[in-house]
């Protein structure tokens, strides 16, 4: 398949608010992204023209934000409405090998509907791990380095060198990766063996570092998963924010070269193109 | 009174009490600029170039050539200052409503902030009033949680401490949108038939009589009397609201659109009919409504948020109500455009109200008494004793909270969200920040064309000279715009005085005016929108004379765009701009307790003249940093520079002018930058017989060292960057 026919759904509801970069990243790249509201998906108040069947698309992507306004713990509203009604629609997707892509509120909201870290099967019953509050119990702006650790299973991340270090911006109130407590341990060693940790927050000289560096005190420093056959990922800095050169923090400085966060979308059009 | 008397009496009935709370509402000095119009009219409405496309809500600029932006600024300082979190964010909401209704995308948000010192005794807060860091906490947390839940970045903005503000916080938030030109709409009915329907959120008593609210002086009264007047926002049905309403408006289903914020339904209607030439008849009981048993006049005078009210022929009105239906976004036909002046209101079948519009809108003008400030020369010359050294001055300046990094703040707002921020209001190398002088975005995807947006406020210069200081704002903002590689192109005010009944107020409202005018008239930036806050008052005083600028420039390759930090060892500093012995104002006289009332003055043409070789070094790839001289001065902006390079600086200022140390390191002159030169291209800068540059010195090693003829300043960069960096911190901790 061409990128060109690469279909992409971008899922937004109500507070859902980065969308349009969501969208450019894969319109930029050549693939057919639309902006969809899960509405559309569901067959709720909408007309017949302008109602969407998941199956359709080859690619999910749930960007960030605030969705229904995360009044509840982030995520946790958009991923009831969306297991009540298209549960069966995401298994099937998943299944057959199409990529998820969930950036910042799309990361909690994948973790809150099951389909992260999902250790046994596509979608748990509950959720096996929280996106927290900050250590710093604020919302935090910041630039994040972020260390590739993935062996090669994650769909996103082909195209991004072992151990290279991008940088990709943070900002979240709710990002601190945490697994049941009594346990965490051994979901750390289950997530290492079966090659679901994908990105680590890490200083310039690549150590794994304290905040700002790691700027909610997420376990182990992580800051992005994958499911274990790595095609539904999602990660809490917002790779579309730096698509271009000229949106990192520091371009002034460093004028040359693509945006860190272009390799993350190019790998999944890569993947797409490849298996789809 | 009179008029109003002498109106229903021609017409031989009684108004109702919807009839009377609407002409309080529409005639207070909020909604109809009673006090401020003569002056406004007379300095600053007639800059005009042919890039102004409207004047409504918000004012509307051309951008290129399909493409408009729209911008504005305003105040929520009484709502904030009774209910710091609830009241802030409301003002955000309404600014984005402003920028919405013309038919523009939001793109970022501006919010400049002025409180009383963090560390005030508390026992000296007046009763009734908050203490300045409950409101600072508040204020900032309103702005953050609505900002960032609604998408928007938080581009630019300042925070300002003065003992003045402990009375009355003043809150001003700003907003900039695009659009393309052709869905740039007017806030106005098409014509007779039109429908007007209601989007948003339902009304309540929540935000009733918030206007008149505004327009009066803060008592300790305040809090119990007016907390009804306060409303509340809801970002989750703002942010809806912007994709419903753009996409309707985007699909040509909107004939005008216009946002209800004081005064409610009681302005929007008549205002929106009226500018389409129209009146409008009203049904109240179509109002949705928050909870049952609200009397007509409530419902009509209400502030309730996140409403705005959309002029739709009849044959779109189904579409448009299924596009907002499908955001869960309530929209309801709530009356009609009729070709009558007048607005009719009904209630349960009942008309309750009916008045000409030409009557409801024509609230008075006043021409208030002004004169002189009793405090001109009240007191003399004072200059602090000249030093050998001035490290301790500069790590105290650095720790000032006026000057202090401000990242306790910036780093809570989300200031990328839409991915088109391009120069961001923190810089500097990786794990380092210092501030920069303006925001760029990038706002159109296949166009290197670049939006400048810069704050610009100093009240302190106001406050002893009004005129100069009104001049020293605008300047600030060609400074900040020009700093990243911007030609100033329009500006917005939000203009914070105190009680203009008082004469000696509202002279120094008249004088800041003044000098605003002239500086933006000569050099031809527009105005395009703008608000005025009165009665900026509490019992203890009125606060400093406030004017508050969003400046917007363009940038014509972003690419080319400079930050503030030093970039690169070797190369060379210079500065650019006359230096004057101006201390009045400046920061350093207020650390030393010293006076003058020798502000900063504006040379026009040597601000004309600085901003054309600053920008032209930019645009050349001269110029790889950039930083104004403002608050704290040249020694200031050069640690601020060292700071966020994590680098060092020799610099030597004997060259500069025959001044003392003192004021060569601290006076804050006008239409001055520190400019890095790009090694081998340090020629390309441009050269103009007005313009000084003297060459200063080297980017090098780790201590910002400063000598004329003998060292003035050696301080290492990490112990600069410490003091700049923790003053936040320590006082929020």
């Amino acid at each position: 398949m061409k990128a060109s026919q690469v279909k992409v759904c971008v899922l937004r509801i109500e507070g859902t608010n980065c969308e349009e970069e969501m969208f450019m990243s894969f319109k930029r790249l050549g693939a057919k992204p639309e902006k969809v509201h899960l509405k559309q998906l569901t067959g709720t108040d909408v007309s017949q023209e302008e109602k969407r069947d998941l199956s359709d698309y080859h690619i999910l992507a749930l960007p960030g934000g605030f969705s229904a306004g995360d009044y509840v713990r982030a995520g946790a509203i958009f991923a009831a409405r969306m297991k009540s009604k298209l549960s069966k629609d995401l298994v099937e997707f998943i299944k057959a090998g199409k990529p998820v892509l969930g950036v910042c509120n799309g990361f909690q909201i994948l973790v809150e509907t099951g389909l992260l870290p999902a250790m046994s099967g596509i979608m748990s019953e509950f959720p096996e791990a929280v996106l927290g509050t900050n250590d710093s119990a604020r919302f935090e702006c910041r630039p994040t380095l972020l260390r590739k650790v993935n062996r090669g299973s994650c769909a996103f991340t082909s195209r991004i060198s072992p151990d290279k270090i991008s940088l990709i911006p943070s900002a979240h109130a709710e990002g601190k990766l945490m697994f049941p407590l009594d346990r965490t341990k051994a979901v750390l060693r289950e997530l290492e063996d079966n090659d679901q940790i994908v990105f680590k927050y890490v200083d310039p000289e690549g150590n794994l570092a304290g905040y700002p560096w790691c700027p909610n005190g997420a376990t182990e420093n992580i800051a992005g998963i994958c499911n274990r056959e790595g095609n539904v990922f999602g990660l809490m800095p917002h790779p579309e924010r730096v698509f271009f050169r000229f949106t990192h923090p520091d371009w002034t400085r460093e004028t040359d070269g693509p945006g860190d966060g272009r390799a993350v979308f190019e790998s999944v059009l890569d993947y797409a193109t490849r298996k789809l | 009174m009179q008029r109003v008397r002498d109106h229903f009496r021609e017409r031989g009935r009684n108004p109702t009490d919807v009839e009377l709370q609407s002409i309080g509402q529409a005639w207070s000095e909020h909604c109809c600029y009673k006090s401020s119009k003569v002056f406004l009219k007379e300095y600053v409405f007639g800059i005009n170039t042919k890039q102004v496309i409207d004047r409504g809500d918000a004012g509307v600029m051309e951008f290129d050539k399909d493409h408009a932006y729209a911008l504005r600024i305003e105040s929520h300082n009484h709502p904030s200052a009774v209910e710091p979190y609830g009241g802030a964010a409301t003002g955000i909401g309404g600014i984005i409503r402003d920028v919405l209704c013309m038919g523009a995308q939001p793109i970022a948000l501006v919010d400049p902030l002025f409180f009383g010192p963090l560390d005030y005794p508390p026992e000296k807060v007046p009763r009734g009033i908050k203490h300045p860091k409950y409101l600072f906490g508040g204020i900032v947390a309103g702005i953050r949680d609505y900002g960032n839940r609604v998408g928007l970045p938080t581009v630019s903005g300042g925070v300002w401490f003065d003992e003045s503000y402990v009375g009355n916080c003043l809150v001003n938030v700003g907003c900039v949108g695009i659009a393309d030109k052709k869905n740039i709409r007017r806030n106005a009915v098409k014509g007779p038939g039109d429908v007007l329907v209601l989007v948003g959120g339902r009304t309540g008593r929540d935000g009733i009589h918030g206007v008149t609210f505004a327009s009066a002086v803060l008592t300790k009264e305040t809090e119990t009397e007016s907390r009804g007047a306060v409303q509340l926002g809801d970002p989750i049905m703002k942010e809806p609201v912007i994709h419903a309403l753009l996409d309707a408006n985007e699909r040509g289903l909107v004939n005008g659109m216009k946002d209800l914020g004081g005064g409610g339904l009681s302005c929007v209607v008549g205002e929106i009919a009226l500018a389409g030439g129209c009146g409008a008849e009203v049904d109240l009981g179509k109002v949705p409504l928050k909870e049952e048993g609200l009397a007509p006049w409530e419902i009509w005078v209400s502030e309730s948020q996140e409403r705005m009210m959309l002029a739709v022929s009849p044959r779109n009105v189904d579409e448009v109500l299924h596009v907002f239906k499908l955001w869960d976004v309530p929209a309801t036909p709530v009356g009609k455009v009729i070709p009558e002046k007048s607005v009719r209101l009904y209630f349960q079948g009942e008309k309750v109200f009916d008045v000409e519009l030409e009557f409801l809108t024509a609230g008075p003008v006043y021409c208030r008494p002004c004169s002189v400030a009793r405090t001109s020369g009240k007191k003399g010359d004072k200059a602090p004793k000249p030093k050998d050294r001035y490290d301790r001055e500069l790590l105290k300046l650095l720790a000032t909270p006026n000057i202090c990094n401000k990242d306790y703040v910036i780093r809570q707002y989300d200031h990328e969200v839409r991915g088109n921020t391009v120069i961001k209001p923190l810089q500097g190398k990786l794990g380092h920040w210092s501030h920069g002088d303006a925001a760029v975005l990038k706002p159109v995807e296949d166009s290197f064309r670049g939006l400048a947006i810069a704050t610009a406020s100093n009240p302190f210069a106001v406050g002893i000279d009004p005129y100069r200081g009104g001049k020293t704002c605008v300047d600030e903002m060609c400074r900040n715009l020009a700093a990243v590689g911007a030609r100033p192109h329009s500006f917005t005010n939000c203009l914070n005085f105190g009680n203009p009944e008082k004469p000696d107020r509202l002279w120094l409202f008249r004088e800041a005016v003044r000098g605003m005018g002239e500086v933006a008239k000569s050099l031809g930036v527009p105005t395009p929108s703008g608000n005025v806050s009165f009665y900026n008052e509490a019992p203890s005083g009125a606060v400093l004379p406030t004017p508050a600028i969003l400046g917007c420039g363009i940038v014509r390759d972003i690419r080319k765009c400079v930050t503030s930090d030093l970039k690169r060892e070797g190369n060379t500093v210079a500065i650019v701009g006359a230096t004057a012995p101006e201390m009045g104002a400046s920061a350093y006289y207020r650390l030393t307790k010293s006076h003058s009332r020798r502000v900063p003055d504006v040379d026009i043409q040597a601000l004309r003249a600085g901003m054309d070789v600053v920008i032209g070094g930019i645009e050349r790839g001269a110029v790889v940093a950039c930083h104004d001289i403002s608050d704290g001065g040249l020694a200031v902006a050069l640690a601020e520079m060292c700071v966020g390079g994590d680098v060092g600086l020799e610099a030597d200022i004997s060259k500069m002018e025959k001044l003392r140390s003192d004021v060569r390191l601290f006076s804050e002159s006008n239409s001055r930058w520190v400019v890095e030169l790009r090694k081998g291209k340090e020629k390309q800068l441009p050269k103009d017989r007005k313009t000084k540059v003297v060459r200063l010195g080297t980017v090098c090693g780790s201590s910002l060292k400063i000598s004329a003829n003998k060292v003035l300043v050696d301080v290492e960069v990490a112990k600069l960057a410490d003091s700049f960096n923790s003053t936040l911190w320590r006082l929020m901790g």
